[in-house]
């Protein structure tokens, strides 16, 4: 199958390894790739924030260029991207030209795991390594998108990882976008009940499936100079010994 | 009573968080209420089906919310109660106190009620010169610290119990003790003499039933029995939203509040009052006056996403399950109603100017639309009520970032210019700041994912 | 009653509502499917036992008057043993609990038409009917038009009620409806599901609070 990829301006601008697994993962198991150029982001930072005419605006633009794809699919490796662009469809309620189209690019955006598990019905893509990891449910995919079992089912395929559930995998990071630095001391309270989870789960690696999710926990763990890697399921999934 | 401020959420939560016995006590708490309702919720194999149910009841009486309540008031009316209309929080503390004042009331004994919690009705009983006791043990503590409430159900949960001991033995005279059993029974041997006393009983009302005019209430204490049945007059206040259609749908209701607020399958004691006794001899009061308070609550009525707003069934879920309010508690909202729903309702109650902070004070999780027994689709209204919020009271300097940020995102090349731009100046940006604090920053990659694929 | 604040406040409402209509267009409305609830079968005598008991009630099975008589006996010695005391004993003055109190030997005080608070307030336990039961939660129905004494089931510390087998009813829709079918409502009717409880400090449970620390329900089977 082509699938267009739909990257995200987080992981284009600030974790470029993430799209460059996405990659990899999706050709090894036989899709092209296309990615259009053109694309910057799905609008999420205004539509939050509550800057909802310049949200429309961004937004538009993502319809725009996606609708042209002759695609199977848009895959994108973050589950709030991919949350966002299925509220396109509330974001243009009640607009007789852009609701049509904001629902047919909507029905076609998958998010990483949830397409290679759904669509393509894989759920080993060959990868391999080595250690102990736990995995973080971030909360759009979980709760917009019902992303639970998919990632499980993939890292438990993964040879030579040894997976343990983390307490409250469920809870939030404490991240959600500008709250992050509009309410740092919060945020930063929430967090730690998660990186206290993840040192007393003793693991190697701590994978999620929203790069804001993994700065969020990754900055903290350094700079409590912890060994625990952050890493990306795409990055685990292109992994090979 | 030294209330702090909606508007200065971010002060009261940097305090909440250097609070190391408050926080001990609401891990505790919330830990505690959320495995208790997981729980309950659990047993029940048609839970799902339950809240769609409630919500589309909520929904049906929302949207004609002017007919069921006046069929409510004809039914309660029929049945001897008297109906009060008040359009704001003055006006209802004004037709209370009137009424306490003809008939005498010199001792008043209240059930817990968030809605008089809302309109401060004890500082204006008092000033009237009346003597308010709460009854709930929770408010009872409350009201002696000089507290307000800082959980919806339970409104002295912030307090270890030392602390309520040291607060018994100041006000009361208690001989120190950490015994919960020995403080409970203090409790309640005070204030069964002021049951004795009292001329004059004020509850809330957890749901009203057009169908038959009567007011149910739900508690495990017993002082909700006590209060609308030994003293000769009932007064209970509730907001417009608390009617429900049909007697036969208290089930669903009754099914999801207890199990919901603290996983019990039915709380101890739920009273279903109708209007006053039969005859003029005989046990329960003589009259009944039920207070419909408005409040800025019909304003909510005007969109769909707002409206929801008014389906609470006040459970108090939401703040369980929420990790804002799991680590800050209720006090630093500012508000009576705290957490998720309390951020929610606040600024529509109150008005945007007063509460402007607090829908910004969530990360969206949603944790809370996943535990409310009515579905409402709390990270939608903060959305909402953050576009308001924009539109009308946005900083200036924000608003001009939106606009530069949509331009850049709307042109690939200024887009690829500004991520140059970022490279540069990532360290020094007041954003980067706020981050550093607690985190490190991860920079802005050498090359964007464009620039590796076009070097492909 | 104040007709300006009533009229202002439905006028509000219906303002609001009105302009809420073009916005509720857009939203996608879901019907849920309504499914009938199905009674589960069971012996409701046997579940309500055990919810009662799972909350902290006591439960006693009896068969006509003599047995009963002796529970309520039995039940009254084993508390005069303990703190409770048991010595002032109030009864509701239905006439069925009144032809069952002069079977056993308790001094027992019937209560009269409206007792104050300083009556009811000195007694050590309380003894009623009861109209009905739920099996499936351990609750007591009590309705002030039959069972009129509203405080002996709340202010003494014990609470003993009689129940016939026959009128517990196996879920809470059944037993709502049951109560609607009335030819009217009675104006206080209260559910009780074991004895009065608080989770107020700490989140740690203490039993007894405003209302009794001990429930007994002896349930009647031949009735």
């Amino acid at each position: 199958m082509k699938v267009s990829l739909f990257v995200t301006c987080l992981v284009d601008q600030l974790w470029t390894s993430i799209g460059v697994s996405s990659v990899e993962v999706l050709r090894r198991i036989g899709c092209e790739v296309e990615f259009d150029r053109r694309q910057t982001c799905c609008a999420q930072p205004a539509y939050n924030t509550g800057y909802l005419r310049e949200a429309r605006q961004v937004a538009q633009r993502f319809i725009s260029i996606f609708e042209e794809s002759n695609a199977g699919a848009i895959v994108s490796p973050s589950g709030s991207c991919t949350a966002m662009v299925r509220h396109y469809p509330q974001l243009f309620a009640g607009d007789p030209e852009w609701l049509p189209r904001a629902r047919a690019v909507a029905a076609k955006t998958h998010e990483l795991s949830s397409f290679l598990v759904h669509v393509l019905e894989i759920e080993d893509v060959g990868a391999s390594w080595q250690g102990r990891l736990t995995w973080h449910d971030a909360c759009h995919g979980l709760r917009d998108l019902n992303l639970k079992t998919e990632p499980r089912t993939l890292i438990r395929n993964v040879r030579g990882a040894e997976f343990v559930e983390l307490d409250h995998a469920d809870a939030c990071c404490g991240f959600g976008g500008t709250f992050s630095v509009k309410y740092p001391e919060i945020s930063v309270a929430i967090l730690d009940q998660k990186i206290d989870a993840i040192e007393r789960a003793g693991v190697d690696a701590i994978v999620s499936g929203d790069a804001s999710c993994l700065m969020q926990i990754g900055g903290r763990l350094s700079r409590k100079g912890s060994k625990v890697q952050t890493m990306h399921l795409a990055e685990l999934l292109s992994h090979r010994q | 009573m030294n209330h702090l401020s909606s508007e200065t959420f971010r002060e009261n939560a940097k305090a909440a968080l250097a609070d190391a016995q408050l926080r001990g006590a609401l891990k505790n708490a919330t830990s505690l209420f959320g495995e208790r309702r997981k729980v309950a919720a659990a047993s029940l194999p048609n839970w799902e089906e339950l809240r769609n149910q409630a919500r589309a009841i909520k929904d049906e009486v929302l949207s004609h919310l002017d007919k069921y309540l006046e069929e409510f008031v004809r039914a309660a009316e029929s049945r001897g109660a008297k109906i009060h209309w008040a359009r704001d929080a003055a006006e209802a503390n004004a037709i209370i106190c009137r009424l306490a004042a003809e008939r005498n009331a010199r001792v008043i004994v209240k059930s817990k009620s968030m809605t008089t919690e809302e309109t401060h009705l004890n500082t204006a009983l008092q000033a009237a010169g009346m003597q308010v006791v709460e009854t709930d043990l929770g408010e009872y503590i409350i009201q002696l610290a000089d507290e307000p409430p800082s959980h919806i159900i339970a409104p002295a949960i912030h307090k270890t119990r030392g602390q309520v001991a040291e607060l018994f033995t100041a006000e009361l005279g208690m001989p120190p003790t950490d015994d919960i059993a020995q403080l409970t029974s203090t409790a309640r041997a005070t204030l069964r003499d002021r049951f004795a006393a009292a001329d004059a009983g004020i509850s809330g009302v957890n749901f009203a039933i057009a169908e038959t005019g009567t007011i149910v209430l739900v508690e495990n204490e017993g002082n909700i029995r006590l209060t609308t049945s030994l003293p000769r007059m009932h007064i209970a206040v509730m907001g417009i939203e608390k009617v429900i259609p049909r007697f036969a749908d208290l089930d669903v209701f009754l099914k999801l509040l207890p199990r919901s607020g603290t996983g019990q399958r039915l709380t101890t004691y739920q009273s279903f009052i109708t209007g006053t006794k039969r005859h003029a001899t005989g046990e329960g009061p003589e009259e009944l006056h039920i207070l419909l308070l408005d409040n800025g609550r019909s304003r909510m009525l005007s969109h769909p996403v707002t409206r929801q707003s008014l389906a609470c069934i006040r459970c108090g879920a939401c703040l369980n399950a929420c990790p804002v309010y799991q680590q800050v508690g209720g006090h630093a909202y500012g508000s009576v109603y705290p957490g998720p729903i309390g951020a929610v309702i606040t600024p529509q109650l109150m008005g945007i100017d007063k509460a402007s902070q607090l829908p910004y004070a969530s990360s969206l999780c949603g944790a809370c639309r996943e535990v409310c027994p009515v579905k409402i689709d709390i990270p939608r209204l903060l959305l909402h009520l953050r576009g308001e919020i924009s539109e009308r009271k946005g900083s200036a300097s924000e608003r001009l970032a939106f606009k530069i940020w949509a331009r850049v995102m709307m042109s690939p090349e200024l887009y690829r210019l500004s991520s140059i731009a970022g490279r540069l100046l990532q360290r020094v940006f007041p954003i980067s700041r706020a981050w550093t604090s607690g985190r490190d920053l991860r920079l802005i990659e050498p090359k964007s994912f464009h620039e590796l694929w076009s070097d492909e | 009653m104040n007709n300006e604040a009533r009229q202002e406040i439905l006028g509000s409402i219906r303002t609001h509502l009105a302009a809420s209509a073009p916005f509720d267009a857009r939203e996608d409305q879901q019907t849920p499917v309504i499914q009938s609830q199905q009674s589960p079968a069971a012996d409701p005598v046997a579940l309500f036992k055990q919810n009662l008991e799972a909350v902290g009630g006591h439960c006693l099975i009896a068969n006509g008057d003599a047995e009963i008589a002796n529970a309520l006996t039995q039940i009254i010695s084993a508390l005069q043993k303990t703190k409770l005391r048991a010595q002032r004993i109030a009864v509701s003055d239905a006439p069925e609990l009144v032809r069952l109190m002069h079977m056993t030997d308790l001094e027992i005080e019937e209560l009269g038409i409206a007792p104050g608070a300083s009556d009811i307030f000195r007694f050590d336990a309380g003894i009623s009917t009861t109209q009905a039961a739920i099996a499936e939660t351990g609750t007591l129905v009590l309705d002030s038009v039959r069972e009129r004494h509203r405080l002996v089931s709340l202010v003494p510390p014990v609470h003993i009620a009689i129940l016939n087998a026959s009128t517990i009813y196996m879920t809470l829709s059944e037993t709502l409806s049951m109560l609607q079918s009335a030819e009217e409502l009675s104006p206080a009717v209260t559910f009780i599901t074991g004895p009065s409880r608080t989770a107020d400090i700490e989140l740690t449970l203490t039993i007894g609070v405003h209302g009794p620390q001990e429930l007994y329900v002896i349930v009647n089977q031949s009735q």
